[in-house]
């Protein structure tokens, strides 16, 4: 930060399962969202490594890393991030459009599909300034889940969240991770969240604290 | 960059333009309008003068084809066998001679000198529209004699002071009255004015005009020469054909032939290239102005949503497809602006032909050529894409952290 070296990140190493809901939690300062942006390509390490599937992320190009993260991962930022200027279906099928595999008669049907899912089927052509907060960030759920992602980055996606909307927010996350096996890392720093994870891990200072099943803590 | 991400591209520009700040792009295709007809403005109106020009120039004083004495010569000989030569030639509507001589008009108190112009007026009436500029009285008649027109600058005004007016004049002298000419020779004849007209070239507005016939009683013999013949083309002839044939015909032998464009090239030529330069410097102007102002919109735009574009570079959105949305909301306001520019410049044209910006030398209009509308077109086009391209490029590629915290 400026001229001064400061290690966001110190010695962090893990393993995320597949299926895995896995809760990043701290205090402020302690790294989460730069744990969170570097698992999901959006930042870089200066050093150690990056594995997905057995795949080294740090050699890719920056082209490849921007396919990467359109084809294999989702992203649910915590001020919801939707284009204003589209509409909920547009917003939703926005990653879906770009991909060279998908026709348009296949993206509009799992654009529909994701919105039935989440129960904003009707709203479809609103513009998100029309739709509550818990409504927009259940539509950048959807357009997270849009391209089926391998893995869901989801930073702190409650905190403009009053208690009830983040409740209905965090209950879809449980679904998509059980009905869809979807793996899940969200960073969170309400303690009542944990409640939804299969493992929490806890970092102080860029450092991991403890990691492990939800209820069964290692330090 | 494939298809579809040109179409997510353009997808994304249309909406933004289409349900973003409605009164941003109202604004910039409105600046962009204004600046193609600001292009277009100085070098169609000096355009519409030269045009004023050389239409005058043909219509009053040189014709399609101009044949004057040889050098050291005064005049043109064997008149009479020169014009049925040239009227007999293919192309040629009619040759009309003129003889001038210098004079003294005389009226009440007031003196004046004034140049006038012998004419066959049957020939002059088909080579010139000095005819249908009458504004009091009629033109002259074939054979009339003892009978004038005069411009209306040497008519006057009589409720204009001497000492007042712009140009000296008779003081106000009108159809019906007379006036006493004394000619260079000596020979003085008192002439009812016929007629005043009124053309907007001075040259003409300051001469008088009396009839061949007349002008043989002035001399004392038959006239069989003259200081210049005009030569109207057919419509679908040209200049150069004519003179070609003029030539052929051996008529450059007892005169000069010379087209209206070798005339213009001398008279006005030096004017027409400073307009020209004149035109290329507003016309840089107006380039650099509308690149500067989608310059600053694209690069505010692109500013104000820096944020926005790290989270869509962040879902997998190519560094290109934000470019090229940025890019293509500069097309679509420069397209809607040269659009909104081609109306206006119209609309202006259509106005000043009807209301023309009149000086004492000429009238000026909007002359617009389909040619001057795309060349136009496309060089405002091509400065809106660079100005739109080069932030749209440059925020494109910028750190998504970097853009995710502003």
């Amino acid at each position: 930060m400026g001229n001064v070296e400061v290690k966001a990140l110190d010695g962090v190493t893990l393993d995320i399962a597949k299926g895995e809901f896995l809760g990043i939690m701290g205090p402020s300062g302690s790294g989460k969202t730069t744990l969170l942006h570097m698992l999901g390509l959006l930042d870089e390490p200066t050093s150690g490594k990056i594995l997905i599937d057995g795949m080294d992320l740090s050699k890719l190009t920056d082209y490849e890393k921007t396919m990467f993260r359109l084809y294999k991962l989702g992203y649910v930022f915590q001020d919801y991030a939707l284009v204003p200027d589209l509409t909920v279906m547009e917003n939703v099928s926005l990653p879906a459009m770009l991909r060279k595999d998908r026709t348009e008669e296949q993206y509009r049907k799992d654009s529909h599909g994701i919105l039935q899912k989440i129960g904003l089927c009707d709203r479809r052509d609103h513009l998100p300034r029309e739709l509550s907060g818990g409504q927009q960030q259940r539509v950048s759920l959807a357009r997270a889940m849009v391209n089926k992602p391998d893995i869901l980055f989801a930073d702190e996606p409650c905190a403009n969240l009053d208690t009830e909307n983040s409740r209905v927010v965090l209950d879809l996350f449980r679904e998509i991770n059980e009905s869809m096996k979807q793996t899940i890392v969200m960073v969170s720093h309400e303690d009542w969240h944990k409640d939804y994870f299969h493992r929490i891990i806890r970092l102080k200072d860029g450092k991991v604290v403890s990691d492990g099943i939800n209820g069964k803590t290692s330090s | 960059m494939g298809q579809k991400e040109l179409k997510v591209a353009f997808l994304l520009a249309l909406r933004s333009l289409q349900r973003g700040s409605r009164s941003s792009a109202i604004l910039t295709i409105l600046i962009i309008g204004l600046c193609f007809t600001n292009m277009l403005f100085l070098p169609s109106m000096f355009s519409g003068i030269g045009q004023s020009i050389t239409k005058q120039l043909v219509d009053y004083e040189v014709s399609n084809v101009l044949v004057s004495p040889k050098s050291g010569e005064q005049y043109i000989t064997d008149l009479d066998a020169t014009l049925d030569l040239i009227n007999g030639m293919p192309g040629v509507q009619r040759a009309s001679p003129q003889y001038s001589k210098g004079a003294t008009f005389k009226y009440r108190q007031r003196v004046l000198g004034v140049s006038v112009r012998a004419i066959s007026p049957t020939d002059e009436k088909e080579v010139s529209p000095v005819y249908t500029k009458m504004v009091a009285g009629s033109y002259l008649g074939e054979g009339d004699t003892g009978e004038i027109i005069i411009g209306k600058p040497i008519a006057g005004d009589a409720s204009v002071r001497q000492e007042d007016e712009f140009q000296e004049s008779l003081g106000g002298v009108r159809v019906g009255d007379s006036i006493t000419v004394e000619y260079g020779n000596g020979y003085t004849k008192d002439y009812r004015i016929k007629g005043i007209y009124s053309t907007g070239w001075s040259p003409i507005d300051s001469a008088a005009f009396v009839t061949w016939t007349d002008m043989e009683q002035v001399e004392g013999q038959t006239l069989d020469k003259a200081n210049y013949i005009t030569v109207r083309a057919k419509p679908g002839y040209s200049e150069q054909f004519i003179k070609n044939e003029l030539l052929a015909y051996g008529v450059g032998v007892n005169g000069k032939v010379q087209t209206m464009t070798d005339m213009l090239s001398k008279s006005v030529g030096k004017v027409l290239q400073s307009f020209a330069i004149i035109n290329m410097v507003s016309l840089i102007v107006s380039i650099i102005i509308t690149t500067v102002v989608l310059f600053i919109v694209i690069t505010i735009k692109t500013l104000n949503s820096r944020k926005q574009i790290g989270i869509l570079k962040a879902i997998g959105v190519d560094k290109g497809v934000i470019m090229h949305n940025y890019g293509f909301q500069v097309i679509i306001l420069g397209i809607l602006g040269i659009i909104l520019g081609i109306i206006i410049t119209l609309v202006l044209a259509a106005y000043m032909a009807v209301h023309p910006i009149v000086t004492p030398e000429w009238s000026a209009t909007l002359y617009i050529t389909p040619f001057d509308l795309l060349t136009n077109s496309v060089i405002l086009f091509c400065a809106a894409v660079v100005a739109g391209y080069v932030p749209a490029y440059q925020v494109s590629r910028e750190d998504i952290q970097a853009a995710m915290r502003a």
